[in-house]
């Protein structure tokens, strides 16, 4: 079953959606706009339910099947906010939201998503109930769990969660997929350090918060090479360094370095948390001063549940013609909440031969928009089959 | 000769000088109120040249003796500028200037000058000219820089130069001084280091800076303790430490490192210079990234003659019976431009138990001026005895 003739007939009017769309970015969980074109769309389109306002701004939609007779509800997602960026794409539709920009393709996503809401809800093929959901600020790490936070899966019974993300690189509307981690754990960490602040022509009364700030970083640089099992991932970046004073004759009080540290594995997530503490804290008392860790753990890692994916990749495969392994991607998806509350896959679609995610030149294309609609639709109608 | 009996009797009369110009402090060039009160006195006193404008805001006054034989002519300096502070000492002659104050007691040694200045030209008991010179900017400024720039040794035909500071660290009256170097040369670098940004989660497609700026700072620290003359002293601290970014996911592109040097020995000071930029421009090579150093020469090392700290020393003990030593300091002096111009001394005069210099609660004390200024006239008339 290759792509649905039914979307190449939509495609002109699901681009004009993903389109506009594009031209009214919206941030984090102000997407008033967004939300409210998604909730008509999908009123529309005669969905059983729309319920805006979970989890902030998030929108729900449900469509039951011809009928209902064990119960399975599917959720797909998909997700709606843009980025503080300036946009350089040059395209017609181009923001006219200065300064922000759909450049991760959620416009692309959301558009998608809709194209297989009106499909279903015009077809209800399937046996069961399918829950879609539009949620807000992806990119702050936080909007996937405020639904989850509002009770969004029990409220809708949902079983099992899909979800989509283009991938620039891979040829356009093919896809790829890996089961167990697909994307990492996102944590962050401040690392103040007090020493001793004082003239800078004497620092035999001063403890130099410099010179401890650079033995934490050097020694930070350990955890990866010495204390990590070499076959798991993980990455420790000191992303930023600022003493307390700015002064040219001044011993600064403090230091604050800031990072993050990213993984695929809980083992490694603790391994590296332990350690960072144990080194900045060592690191400072071996010169006579004090570190304060807060390390704050964000979006878990992304894990795809085996046999979600397998059944995934299959539809992919007879979407596409193939499905191609995924890499193993260091980035975080706050999709992972959901995924660690119901079993389920995320899947990658090519964006073929664009600009990176979050470049100002980056665009979502809609010619990759026939593939992802008939994965989300085929995805329903298979896992869920009409008797 | 102990403290002149004429300089005491007008002892008030300075004293009530030093406190209208502790009320109205002036920072840096801008002294010019303080200098125009200076100009005024001396064209009081008789002076045979007054000249304005020298250094931009320095005043110099020349006090010619009852002979010139000798045809030689002494130098005696005076600082004039205030700190950028706020006065917190609650005296009835506190400053009337929000944000300035003279908590270095430039105050006093400009009042101490000038009553030398009246002492000298009322007696003019001396073969030669005595060249009373009254600078801006001595808190970071290089107003001595500017005053020698101008011309001054030669347009005045100057052969030595003296000054006085107080010393809050020594019983009031006391005069103290060594050979040699007693201050530190005092320069700034500014470090503009270039890696390559990116995401914080792919290091690998990055130059990391933060990596690079702790390596530098640590390898900073073996010039002191590998490079130098164990017997010398130096001090080079990294005072400040700042990214390009301070994002938690952003490998930032750069950043900005700054600090001050501190020697005795003009070799040592070169010889740090050089070692700086090799390390750093070694390391940053040695990581793919680069690094543009700016080192700003401020105060040379300030240099007591050995001849001239002889005299100035004899001349101490005729005025206050007795003359101790100094330990050296790692503080900056630019009376240090002076001094590498002509041969001079700089002598210390306690000023009793008080808060330090450039505390908020520091005054100058007024009971230690006939000392001072029989100090300044001591060395005119020993250094240029009347026939």
């Amino acid at each position: 079953m290759p792509i649905k003739n039914r979307f190449a007939e939509l495609l002109p009017e699901i681009a004009a959606w993903r389109q506009d769309i594009h031209a009214h970015p919206e941030l984090g969980f102000e997407l008033e706009r967004t939300a409210a074109l998604v909730a008509e769309k999908l009123k529309e389109f005669g969905c059983d339910e729309v319920v805006p306002g979970i989890g902030g701004t998030g929108v729900v939609g449900v469509i039951r099947g011809k009928t209902d007779s064990r119960g399975h509800v599917i959720g797909l997602r998909g997700d709606m906010d843009a980025l503080p960026i300036l946009e350089e794409s040059g395209a017609a539709y181009t923001s006219e939201n200065q300064g922000v920009m759909h450049a991760c393709g959620h416009d692309g996503h959301t558009a998608m998503l809709l194209g297989a809401a009106r499909y279903l809800a015009e077809t209800r093929n399937f046996d069961g109930t399918v829950v879609l959901l539009f949620q807000p600020a992806e990119e702050l790490g936080s909007g996937a769990k405020a639904m989850v936070d509002d009770g969004v899966m029990d409220r809708f019974g949902v079983k099992e969660v899909y979800g989509m993300h283009n991938m620039p690189g891979l040829p356009l509307g093919q896809f790829a997929i890996r089961p167990g981690p697909v994307m990492a754990a996102t944590d962050e960490f401040f690392i103040v350090v007090t020493g001793h602040g004082g003239h800078a022509a004497h620092p035999e009364e001063a403890i130099d918060p410099t010179v401890i700030g650079s033995q934490i970083i050097q020694a930070l640089q350990t955890i990866v090479s010495r204390n990590a099992d070499p076959i798991a991932q993980g990455v420790v970046s000191v992303t930023s360094v600022d003493t307390s004073s700015h002064a040219y004759n001044v011993i600064p009080q403090q230091i604050t370095l800031r990072g993050t540290v990213r993984t695929h594995s809980a083992t490694m997530q603790d391994t590296i948390e332990r350690r960072l503490g144990e080194i900045a804290r060592g690191m400072a008392a071996s010169f006579g001063a004090e570190a304060e860790v807060t390390y704050l753990r964000h979006v878990p890692i992304t894990i795809n549940a085996d046999e979600p994916t397998a059944f995934a990749r299959e539809i992919a495969e007879s979407v596409s013609g193939g499905c191609a392994e995924a890499p193993l991607i260091m980035g975080g998806e706050d999709f992972s909440y959901m995924l660690q509350e119901r079993p389920g896959a995320f899947i990658f679609v090519g964006n073929g031969d664009s600009a990176a995610l979050h470049h100002p030149e980056y665009n979502f294309n809609d010619e990759a928009i026939p593939a992802g609609c008939s994965w989300f639709s085929d995805l329903v109608e298979r896992r869920m089959p009409a008797a | 000769m102990p403290i002149r009996n004429r300089i005491s009797e007008f002892h008030d009369e300075i004293a009530g000088w030093r406190r209208d110009i502790h009320a109205h402090p002036e920072i840096l060039y801008d002294t010019h109120r303080t200098s125009a009160f200076v100009a005024d006195k001396l064209k009081e006193f008789g002076c045979d040249e007054v000249v304005t404008g020298i250094g931009r805001t320095g005043v110099v006054g020349v006090i010619k003796g009852r002979s010139s034989a000798s045809g030689r002519a002494i130098g005696l300096r005076a600082d004039m500028d205030a700190l950028p502070m706020t006065e917190a000492t609650g005296l009835p002659h506190a400053s009337t200037i929000p944000g300035a104050m003279h908590a270095c007691g430039h105050d006093g040694h400009t009042a101490m000058l000038l009553g030398a200045a009246k002492y000298l030209a009322e007696t003019r008991n001396f073969d030669g000219d005595a060249v009373v010179i009254f600078q801006p900017a001595e808190e970071g400024g290089r107003g001595g820089q500017a005053m020698c720039e101008d011309g001054m040794m030669d347009r005045f035909g100057i052969d030595e130069v003296y000054a006085i500071h107080n010393d809050p660290s020594r019983p009031a009256g006391m005069l103290a001084i060594r050979p040699g170097p007693i201050l530190a040369s005092a320069d700034t670098f500014r470090i503009t280091l270039k890696g390559r940004g990116g995401h914080a989660a792919k290091p690998n497609e990055t130059v990391d800076t933060t990596v690079m700026l702790s390596q530098m700072i640590l390898a900073l620290q073996s010039i002191v303790s590998r490079n130098v003359d164990p017997i010398l002293q130096a001090v080079l601290s990294v005072t400040s430490v700042e990214t390009s970014s301070k994002a938690f996911n952003v490998i930032p592109d750069g950043a900005e490192l700054r600090g001050t040097v501190r020697t005795h020995s003009a070799a040592v000071r070169e010889q740090i210079e050089q070692r700086l930029k090799e390390v750093v421009t070694g390391i940053a090579a040695s990581f793919g990234g680069t690094a543009e150093i700016d080192y700003d020469h401020g105060v040379p090392v300030t240099v007591n003659a050995a001849e001239q700290t002889v005299f100035a020393e004899e001349a101490a003990i005729a005025v206050a019976g007795e003359c101790s030593g100094i330990d050296l300091v790692m503080g900056g002096e630019d009376f240090s431009f002076m001094l590498e111009e002509r041969p001079g001394a700089m002598i210390r005069l306690g000023n009793g138990p008080s808060a330090s210099l450039h505390h908020p609660e520091y005054d100058f004390n007024d009971d230690i001026i006939p000392t001072g200024s029989s100090w300044f006239v001591e060395m005119v008339e020993r250094r240029m005895p009347a026939a």
